[in-house]
């Protein structure tokens, strides 16, 4: 069983290193083996030679191209090197290392085709303070995939999750480039793929910005929003 | 239309024609683009010098003037080259994406091999 872990990370010279060494840690202790790739997105500060000063396996990009083009060279770089299965991993330590196996055993043991790593669904095991308008940002995110897909996810923000062969093979083909988590949550339910959510607990941003910006926020909900409902998400899987 | 109207119209079709073929010659924009445009202002261009021609599809169409007719349609055309750019900027998107990427790995493999 191969497991990657593509490790988006744009101006990340704080965390990089530091993030790494917790994969390595965790790897060892973990009872499958699992790889990591960092795919530094285009990065203008030491993101890349910090990598190849401490021999980090990454891809560098040769240009900016947004968390979605990111991802996907992930993806692309998982189905070239034949990966059973994906975690998707921010690179801002917000997502906690140890969460890994619980969000890939259900993949494993054949119950779903993709895991989404949620901070609603367990409201107890969450602490991840998100303010009040983000939720609404969400619930109502939530509430479109729903009308779309007829299928509940609370977290559909969360760029927490793992997917096996089949979505890495999807995925590697075509991913969207803007507003990539719940659009893609949207297509991969409409292949008839099928999804859980895990509930998980996240870490507040340390260092490094959200990649949504403020003012953006509005205008983010409604292309999510126009994405999902106009989108024609194609056919059988 | 009044006299200085189609002087004015004509030596700015004309001008915009002339600007358009230049900027082919210098092969500064392909031809399948500036096709559009030239097209565009020569029929303007005919239109206004045919005689009546202006006064005959302003009164079939509606309009209380022919200056308002042709800027009525202009306009439209505007909005329709303006939709197809915002078509071929999406698409040029896509490939320059698939290039960013495929050329990012390929050089990230290179460098593994000279290590």
């Amino acid at each position: 069983m191969k497991i990657l872990l593509i490790v988006p990370s744009y101006n990340e010279e704080k965390n990089v290193l530091n993030n790494y060494n917790k994969i390595l840690k965790y790897s060892k202790n973990c009872k499958y083996s699992v790889d990591a790739i960092i795919i530094d997105d285009g990065s203008i500060d030491e993101t890349k030679s910090i990598c190849i000063q401490n021999k980090i396996p990454h891809i560098s990009l040769i240009n900016n191209l947004g968390i979605g083009g990111a991802v996907q060279t992930g993806y692309k770089y998982a189905y070239e090197n034949d990966y059973d299965i994906a975690i998707q991993f921010d690179g801002d330590g917000q997502h906690d290392v140890n969460y890994i196996e619980k969000i890939i055993n259900p993949i494993i043991e054949k119950k779903c085709d993709m895991t989404i790593g949620s901070r609603f669904i367990d409201k107890n095991s969450s602490e991840f303070k998100s303010s009040f308008f983000r939720r609404i940002g969400i619930n109502i995110i939530s509430f479109f995939i729903k009308l779309k897909t007829g299928f509940k996810i609370y977290d559909t923000t969360s760029g927490f999750r793992a997917v096996n062969k089949e979505i890495i093979k999807e995925f590697a083909l075509d991913y969207p480039s803007e507003y990539p988590e719940p659009i893609s949550s949207v297509s991969i339910i409409k292949k008839h793929f099928k999804i859980m959510e895990i509930p998980v607990s996240m870490n507040e941003r340390k260092t490094g910005t959200s990649s949504i910006k403020n003012w953006k926020k509005a205008y983010y909900m409604l292309n999510v929003i126009l994405s999902i409902v106009f989108t024609k998400f194609g056919g059988k899987k | 239309m009044s006299a200085n109207l189609i002087i004015i119209s004509t030596i700015f079709s004309i001008f915009i024609i002339v600007f358009i073929v230049l900027l082919l010659r210098k092969k500064r924009i392909n031809i399948k683009y500036s096709l559009i445009w030239i097209i565009l202002f020569t029929i303007l261009l005919i239109s206004i010098l045919v005689p009546g021609f202006l006064s005959f599809t302003t009164s079939i169409l509606g309009f209380k003037t022919s200056s308002n007719m042709v800027i009525s349609i202009i306009i439209v055309v505007l909005i329709i080259i303006s939709i197809a750019l915002t078509v071929i900027v999406s698409s040029q998107d896509k490939k320059i994406r698939l290039l960013i990427q495929e050329v990012s790995m390929l050089k990230s493999k290179g460098d593994k091999k000279n290590e």
